[in-house]
């Protein structure tokens, strides 16, 4: 049965006909993404359209809706924020409904007692935490930024950040959830199915949560998470977030009781031991490489230019010839930022003193000029909130990120000067802008405390540009060679172009996966939860042999 | 420029969704945290900038054609520049409200502009204003004040009360009360009276661009035969119709909003307060004032190419991020009025909250443009004010209107009018 | 039956099955009320691989298995058969810690590897784990972490899954698996290692969190051979702080305060009985400390790690100083009836042999869940109440509070001391069991870890997660070889 005129009117009936739509040139604004030009055919910036977009306003809405799609056999696909080439329909041969959650967005509890918020999907970072940190606590925001999901990022993927150094990924912090299942199920996972409330995740006996993520996340691939309970963290900070100065270098004061340091290495190696004694010694409240994503050897020049609202991109050409930009752009090589938090002016204090000796055995230093009010203040707004992390586009509006992969500091130290050299090949030619081979931006963490984390190049290229398009591209493939042949796995851009290929290359490559039993599991658990197969492939699964 | 211009724009947009809220260091609450009315009321991505783009493309590229719904998307929008200013925070290569504008001017053209719309358009056309009203009667605000008429004399600064002031007399005291302010300063300026014509900028909102420039090609010339230097306004939306569109069309007139000039006379000291007004008032920030009030510059130019493929533009482009709109000068003239305590709402400034009345909508949606100003009512109430005050008629009137619909008791008030109590 | 034997004899050699009906009996029972049943074999596989052959046989033969890590005692009922004709996978010849690195703290170790042989390999390269409270020495780790037992410091519990990290699995279907970032590697810890991989990230393969379908599993889903469990750095000085008070209540805001700003590493709510059965090493001397320790106390215990611990230590006592203030709340470094190194030195080591519930009656029967801090007063008013009714002592309910997942969800336990030769009292602390349970979960008492007559009490309350995750256990163990009769399956 495939999507028709009556399936429509059915699915209106339950929304009202102002919450959906076929039209084509709506449709294409949910088809349109960023990355499909880099994986779809003939660089077009559109992934498959939906058959219609619906904006359901409650759970009840939602199951609803996912059990007519059963009825007719029509794809699923809920956003919440939606974002990436794999938030939209996948195939153009798989009617698919796009569900956009954004009327669900409400906080429905915050309790500060018990530390925990409960929210609905389209409730972004950015509300949620201006809303606790009235009452002193705060959240993980996730390294894609404030305008993110909590929901999505703590039920449907890992949910990391730099500040989950300190307060745990949202996948951590996930307390209980609750979700409709791709055959229209309603489950409240933890404590909440049992009735005793939201403040517990696991159980009761083996969690059932251990089934929704995925191997990239679930991604919109087994049906929809309709509300979740989060974990909130100590704030030690002002109780509003109160910004001074011109955009778009808006400046957050620094509290007696923090300190906004970026801090630099001589060596890899040294950053590691930096890295370790850090973890160590259990100091710090956000640790992010942040400012490398435009690049090492243009960083400087645009972050200086970017918090002077006089200036502009242009600007940045000027800004690099400058001498005291160039011993900077040198002095910042190998640096990350780094954000001390203290319960009380003593323990600041003495985090501060720890730090220092870290540096003095690590002969690592505290960027000078970075360190100075302006930046500082400028590192605090963006590092607290994550309300710039637009940035990643200031070159051109096109940005793919490859080699990220996590492991410890070791380890990933060793993949550095491979994507390094990589970068600087890749854009010698002139098609991906040319900022240093290093834009390699990551968490200081990717688990709860740290000791494990990844570096991620920030590759910018034009989107209007099929030339540097096809080089974007180009680089994704190059990294995966580069990877294989140093020893490491491929990274985030295997994950960007396997959106683009046929099942038959994915199944390939997961055959090829050192341990290809987990999609199997995958297909399985997609068997019993999904049988109509209305979620889509982002919860990748590996076909019975034999029996595609 | 044209549509296809901001086609690389378009194409560069990464749908990141931060056109939809304010600038996210600034959210306070969640409450307050959304940025665009349109996308807020009306839920669909394609009403929001990065929809709007979406759509152009769709067009261009013949993937989709001009619907009802597509026709509403577009112009179901305050062209408040909340977006532009968002989408800014991050993005030096991006114009996102001029291209939504293109693609107004682009639907008009091909015959999709608002059957809702075409009244008015008529009125502007026959009558010169934006409110159907008789043309004769423009200048019947200024009865007995015995202001200078620069049909008779020549002035170096006119004194511009806009359609809104004009014809409407629930606003008439207060471009009243401006002119009689701007005579006890000692002043010497001159009004049109009935011979004002509008600006043209809400037909330049509504798509209606060759309308727009035969009003400013009008306005230009009356005012270069009466050697008029400088415009003085007290409504938002003519201060940013002079003050970026005009240039334009070649006008080197100096333009100025009425706060601005009442905040000069009281720092010179040309006014000052005598009297008391213990109320607490909070200040709404027009966008046309605000955020899209920022000085014009000229600019001609193309894009090229840095470090392989960042994009720039040769000549540099000004950058409109609404940073530099008129925001210190109302609140320092509120704060200078004895017992009047100014607190501020969540969203000011370049992240104001619209007051819904902007680009068609009042015109063509009323109920999304009552909704929209009864946010922005709600969200002066959470700050305790007794009254809202602002800068523009247009504001002022779709605040006033849908106070009295849902009965908030907060005051709606022109800022001239407290000033002028107060002295 | 014979045949059977001898084909676990094949797997795992005839040294290492068992059908003594003594050591048979010793598994057909434990010291909780569930109903006693005789496996057939104790088999111990030595590695991997045997696991493997066994499960692979189990699913064949259609014999349930029942993995047992840890030593006796047991007490919960898990390792007790519910069908007929299982065999126990007794894990304990898997016992080697595989691997320490002291740069990225972690150890890697098989299920045979109990509290108090790991603990001094750890400590030297300066490491520890995080425990539960006074485990018995035998315990293993493996199956500590899989249950989900609550460890002391909250702080560093960032999810109920920590500190456990990878696992090496042996899944009811046979097949082998690692989970979390091994995932993403060979089926070799070796080549893994060599590539630099140090199994950190409890994530995975790739994104997954199939680790979490083994915790609260009772074994149930299949054996976990190995895991990376994250170490942490042994204090190089510490300090330990009581706070007394005669009811809970009036520290619970207090509580909060700490686990909030992470002041403490241990942060533990007990009552006097509790802590006297922690202390006294003999019954008799049980009552007489009751009487002496006030009603109600917090421990905290604070450490300095790594650079200028000293310091470490004085800058939160301060901090501990000035909050206890701020709460008005009475900080004591001693009290009348227990001292700090005592209490220190109990929650720093695995338990005294006997097992220390044991020690005052012989038996102690446990009630434990999860709750808010805020709701737990309730809770122990409804044990207590219950005691009652059945006219068990009041003073002999033993109350431990944990705080566990820094400090969201806390482990409530009560431990109830019985004298198991006396046919009466087995009597009524079985109906006393049995009542407050039921009372506690209409209460609200969320128990996760549902262990014996909890597990229809709880599952019967939320139809959709029981049926998911019988799903999920036919996915993982299609032929219900694990440990069958447990929890939903």
């Amino acid at each position: 049965m495939a999507f028709s005129k009556e399936a429509y009117r059915e699915l209106e009936d339950i929304v009202g006909e102002r919450h959906i739509s076929n039209d084509p040139a709506f449709l294409d604004s949910y088809a349109f993404q960023w990355l499909a030009e880099l994986v779809r055919p003939n660089f077009s910036h559109y992934m498959p359209r939906p058959v219609a977009v619906i904006m359901p306003a409650c759970t009840e809405e939602v199951q609803r809706i996912i059990k007519l799609c059963n009825k007719y056999r029509v794809k699923a696909k809920p956003i919440s924020t939606g974002w990436y080439h794999w938030a939209a329909p996948l195939k153009e041969d798989e009617e698919t409904l796009q569900i956009d959650l954004r009327r669900m967005n409400r906080i429905l509890e915050i309790d500060e007692r018990n530390r925990y918020a409960v929210v609905e999907p389209y409730v972004i970072c950015a509300q949620l935490q201006a809303e606790v940190m009235k009452l002193g606590l705060n959240i993980n925001i996730i390294g894609a930024g404030a305008s993110t999901s909590i929901v999505a990022s703590a039920c449907a993927y890992a949910g990391m950040g730099p500040s989950s150094f300190w307060m745990g990924n949202n996948s951590d912090n996930l307390l209980g959830m609750e979700w409709v299942t791709p055959e229209g199920e309603i489950i409240r996972t933890g404590s909440l199915g049992s009735g005793n409330g939201w403040f517990c995740g696991e159980g009761p006996g083996p969690s059932v949560r251990g089934i929704c993520r995925g191997w990239v996340g679930s991604r919109g691939g087994l049906g929809v998470y309709t509300k979740c309970a989060i974990k909130l963290a100590h704030w030690p900070g002002p109780t509003e977030y109160q910004v001074k100065g011109t955009l778009p270098g808006y400046r957050l004061p620094i509290q007696e009781n923090f300190r906004v340091y970026t801090l630099a290495a001589p060596t890899w190696d040294a950053w590691a031991d930096i890295y370790y004694k850090i973890y160590d010694n259990e100091i710090g409240y956000i640790f992010h490489r942040q400012y490398a994503l435009a690049g090492a050897d243009l960083g400087p020049a645009l972050w200086l230019t970017y918090i002077d609202p006089e200036k502009t991109l242009n600007d940045v050409e000027e800004a690099v010839k400058r001498k005291d930009i160039q011993d900077l752009t040198e002095e910042l090589r190998i640096s990350f930022q780094f954000i001390m938090a203290g319960r009380s002016i003593r323990e600041i204090e003495l985090q501060d003193k720890i730090l220092d000796q870290i540096l003095k055995e690590t002969g690592g230093w505290k960027v000078q000029r970075y360190c100075e009010k302006d930046m500082a203040e400028f590192t605090n707004t963006y590092m607290q909130r994550l309300g710039h992390k637009h940035m990643n586009f200031v070159w051109v509006g096109g940005y793919l990120g490859s080699w990220m992969q996590t492991g410890t500091p070791d380890w990933v130290k060793g993949y550095v000067p491979v994507a390094i050299k990589g970068l600087y090949r890749d854009a010698a030619g002139g098609n991906l802008v040319q900022c240093g081979g290093d834009a390699l931006m990551g968490n200081g963490s990717s688990i709860a405390g740290g000791g494990n984390m990844g570096l991620e190049q920030f590759v910018s290229y034009d989107p209007a540009d099929n030339a540097s398009v096809a080089a974007g591209t180009q680089h994704m493939r190059d990294a995966i060679v580069d990877a294989v042949a140093n020893g490491f796995p491929p990274g985030k851009e295997a994950m960007y172009l396997q959106v683009g290929e046929s099942d038959e290359q994915i199944w390939n490559a997961l055959r090829r996966t050192p341990q290809p039993l987990a999609f199997h599991f995958q297909r399985k658990i997609k068997e019993a939860f999904d049988p109509n197969n209305v979620g889509d492939r982002m919860y990748a699964t590996l076909p019975s042999e034999g029996k595609p | 420029m044209a549509l296809e211009d901001y086609r690389a724009d378009a194409l560069r947009c990464t749908r990141c969704a931060y056109c939809k809220w304010i600038p996210f260091d600034l959210i306070k609450s969640w409450r307050f945290s959304k940025g665009c009315p349109s996308v807020e009321y009306n839920h669909f991505h394609s009403y929001s900038a990065g929809g709007r783009l979406v759509t152009a493309l769709s067009l261009m590229d013949g993937r989709s054609t001009v619907t009802e719904a597509v026709k509403e998307s577009v112009f179901k929008c305050q062209m408040c520049g909340n977006c532009d200013v968002t989408c800014k925070m991050c993005r030096y290569d991006m114009w996102p409200i001029e291209a939504l504008h293109e693609l107004r001017f682009r639907l008009v053209d091909q015959g999709h502009g608002l059957a809702q719309h075409q009244p008015v358009m008529k009125g502007f056309r026959s009558l010169s204003n934006m409110l159907n009203k008789p043309k004769s009667k423009r200048g019947d605000w200024a009865e007995g004040l015995d202001l200078k008429r620069l049909s008779k004399h020549k002035s170096k600064l006119l004194f511009h009360a806009g359609c809104q002031y004009s014809h409407d007399p629930d606003l008439r005291e207060a471009v009243r009360n401006a002119a009689e302010l701007l005579k006890k300063a000692g002043v010497d300026f001159a009004i049109l009276g009935a011979d004002e014509s509008c600006c043209g900028g809400r037909a330049y909102h509504m798509g209606y661009k060759a309308d727009y420039q035969a009003a400013a090609e009008r306005n230009l010339k009356i005012w270069a035969d009466a050697g008029v230097e400088t415009v003085v306004t007290p409504c938002a939306d003519c201060y940013h119709t002079f003050k970026r569109l005009y240039p334009e069309s070649g006008s080197s007139v100096a333009v100025i909003h009425m706060v601005e000039l009442i905040d000069r006379l009281l720092k010179q000291g040309k006014i000052s307060f005598t009297k008391a007004l213990p109320m607490r008032v909070t200040y709404h920030d027009p966008c046309y004032l605000g955020r899209q009030g920022e000085p014009y510059v000229a600019w001609k130019g193309k894009e090229k190419k840095i470090f392989g493929q960042a994009v720039v533009y040769d000549p540099p482009r000004p950058r409109y991020n609404g940073a530099k709109g008129v925001y210190q000068p109302p609140r320092d003239v509120l704060m200078a009025i004895p017992g009047l305590e100014l607190v501020e709402m969540e969203r000011n400034r370049e992240a104001a909250w619209c007051c819904g009345a902007g680009g068609g909508v009042r015109e063509a949606y009323p109920e999304y443009s009552m909704w929209t100003a009864s946010e922005r009512l709600e969200e002066a109430k959470s700050v305790g004010a007794d009254a809202l005050a602002s800068a523009c008629p247009w504001c002022e009137k779709n605040f006033a209107d849908a106070a009295t619909r849902n009965g908030t008791k907060i005051k709606i008030v022109d800022i001239i009018e407290l000033v002028y109590q107060a002295l | 039956m014979d045949n059977k034997k001898e084909q676990l004899a094949d797997i795992v050699g005839s040294r290492f099955v068992s059908d003594d009906p003594a050591v048979l009996d010793t598994y057909a029972r434990d010291n909780s009320f569930v109903l006693p049943l005789k496996p057939w074999f104790v088999a111990q596989p030595g590695s991997v691989d045997e696991v493997q052959k066994l499960v692979a046989w189990a699913n064949h033969s259609s014999t349930p298995l029942i993995p047992v890590s840890s030593g006796p005692p047991h007490f919960h009922g898990d390792t007790v058969p519910s069908a007929p004709g299982a065999v126990i996978v007794e894990l304990s010849r898997m016992n080697r810690v595989l691997r320490i690195d002291r740069r990225n703290r972690m150890t890697w170790i098989e299920p045979g590897v109990t509290y108090g042989r790991l603990q001094p390999e750890l400590v030297k390269e300066g490491l520890r784990l995080t425990t539960p409270l006074m485990p018995r020495p035998n315990k293993s780790v493996i199956a500590s972490l899989l249950e989900r037992q609550p460890t002391l410091i909250a702080r560093y519990h960032y999810s109920f899954t920590e500190p456990l990290r990878s696992c090496g699995v042996v899944w009811g279907t046979g097949e082998m698996m690692y989970t979390g970032e091994a995932g993403s590697g060979p089926l070799s810890l070796e080549a893994q290692w060599s590539m630099g991989a140090r199994h950190s990230d409890p994530k995975g393969p790739g994104a997954t969190d199939y680790v979490r379908l083994l915790t609260g599993a009772q074994g149930s889903m299949g054996i976990v051979t190995w895991a990376s469990v994250r170490c942490e750095l042994i204090p190089a000085m510490r300090k330990l702080f009581f706070v007394p008070a005669t009811t809970p209540e009036s520290l619970i805001d207090f509580m909060h305060r700490l686990l909030r700003v992470r002041l403490g590493d241990e942060v533990i709510l007990v009552n006097n009985t509790q802590l006297a059965y922690m202390l006294a090493h003999q019954a008799d001397k049980v009552a007489a400390l009751t009487k002496s320790l006030p009603p109600w106390l917090l421990i905290i215990g604070i450490g300095g790690r790594a650079l200028f611990p000293e310091e470490r230590v004085d800058e939160q006592q301060q901090d501990l100083v000035e909050l206890a203030q701020t709460y008005g709340v009475r900080l004591a470094s001693g009290i009348h009836g227990a001292t700090t190194n005592e209490v220190y030195d109990l929650l720093l080591a695995p338990s005294r042999e006997p097992y220390w519930k044991l020690s005052y009656k012989g038996a102690c029967e446990q009630i434990f869940f999860l709750s808010t801090l805020d709701k737990s007063r309730e809770f122990i008013d409804t044990v207590y109440h219950t005691a009652r009714i059945h006219n068990y002592p009041e003073s002999e309910i033993g109350v431990y509070i944990q705080p566990q997942h820094q400090g969201v969800a806390h482990h409530c336990e009560f431990n109830l001391p019985y004298d198991p030769r006396d046919f009466n009292e087995v009597s009524n602390i079985k109906q006393l069991f049995s009542k407050a349970s039921e009372a506690l979960v209409s209460g609200g008492a969320y128990f996760s870890r549902p262990y014996g007559i909890w597990a229809d009490m709880m599952y019967s309350r939320d139809a959709q997660s029981t049926s998911a995750l019988r799903k999920v256990k036919r996915i993982f163990d299609p032929n219900n070889v694990m440990n069958p009769g447990k929890l939903c399956f």
